[in-house]
């Protein structure tokens, strides 16, 4: 347990780098005239990035989450509902959880 | 700093707005999410606890830094020594999406002057990020909703935390109703939400398959951001021809 100054200062220092994240992005860009072909890239790349961080996240547990997650995309592309297709997956993992031993 | 001359074609975006109501849509647009945030607000305070944080420690870590991967990631430093190298470099790797969805988010962010846009940003996270950035290329042009989505997520966030620090265990354990799955659902229901344009589906393929292959590869986080790129590169590629 770190004393109380190194405690703060590690907290700044870890709410500094996540702030310092934030504005990065954008920062960068600001020099950046975007072109068709970069807009296409960035639309690309958001569309991506949270892709590759629902595949991280199945990837890294089980066949629960992997139906949860499957179940919510089915949802969505049905009801065009975020929600719906979230309360779905919960639905469904909080059954597995209740039934599966 | 915004470039505006010689870019023709971004006329659409000029006139981005920040404004309450905006900040209020975008609130409501997230509450069912955030609610969700708490159980794992909880679960970190309690967490802070057992790992010898003071709950003003865990409060304001919760307030300042508003990131849950990072927080978590701290906690396994919390130490004496504090290895202070090893836990920025852990929350980099963790953070650097963020990078990645700035950028995203540049062609209309940037239309803000500089004080607001810090203030937009500095409430980015996945859950409203994911919200948002679909809006924007439907001709949202209210950076509110990012602001008001990012606030109340922060709120609950927060209020978790110091729900937990104050030793309400039982209510932190995610797994149990389900709400583990909240986040990945969200976002699955995003991504598919998305795949009304045919041209997404080859990045979201390809970005999903590099991002579980480099699990084992490369520290978490960096290769969300690698999948990411890999995936901005297809679809601007498989447009291309």
């Amino acid at each position: 347990m770190p004393s109380d100054i190194l405690a703060v200062a590690a907290i700044i220092m870890i709410a500094a780098i996540t702030c310092a994240s934030r504005m990065a992005g954008a920062l960068l860009m600001s020099r950046v005239v975007v072109s068709a072909r970069i807009e296409r890239f960035l639309n690309a790349l958001s569309v991506s990035v949270i892709a590759a961080l629902v595949a991280s996240i199945v990837a890294q547990n089980g066949l629960r989450e992997a139906i949860a997650v499957a179940l919510a995309a089915v949802i969505m592309l049905g009801s065009k509902s975020a929600v719906w297709a979230m309360l779905g997956g919960m639905g469904f993992a909080a059954a597995w959880t209740l039934f599966m031993p | 700093m915004v470039i505006e001359t010689q870019n023709e074609q971004k006329h659409l975006n000029k006139g981005v707005v920040l404004t309450l109501t905006g900040i209020w849509r975008g609130g409501r647009r997230l509450f069912p999410i955030a609610l969700f945030t708490v159980p794992f607000g909880i679960a970190f305070g309690v967490a802070a606890i057992e790992s010898g944080m003071t709950s003003v420690q865990a409060i304001l870590m919760s307030l300042m830094t508003f990131s849950g991967a990072a927080q978590f990631a701290t906690l396994d430093f919390w130490q004496e020594p504090l290895a202070f190298g090893a836990l920025a470099t852990v929350v980099l790797a963790l953070n650097a999406r963020h990078v990645i969805m700035g950028a995203a988010l540049a062609p209309w962010v940037n239309r803000l002057p500089i004080g607001r846009r810090a203030l937009v940003l500095g409430y980015l996270s996945d859950p409203n990020f994911a919200d948002s950035q679909p809006l924007f290329q439907n001709g949202e042009r209210d950076a509110g909703i990012l602001l008001g989505g990012g606030l109340i997520l922060w709120v609950c966030w927060v209020a978790g935390t110091a729900i937990g620090t104050l030793g309400s265990a039982e209510l932190g354990e995610p797994t149990s109703f389900g709400v583990d799955v909240v986040m990945p659902c969200f976002f699955a229901a995003v991504v598919a939400g998305q795949l009304k344009q045919v041209s997404m589906l080859a990045p979201v393929l390809g970005a999903s398959a590099v991002a579980v292959s480099l699990l084992d590869i490369l520290p978490t986080g960096w290769n969300v951001v690698v999948a990411a790129l890999v995936g901005g590169m297809i679809g601007t590629i498989s447009h291309a021809k």
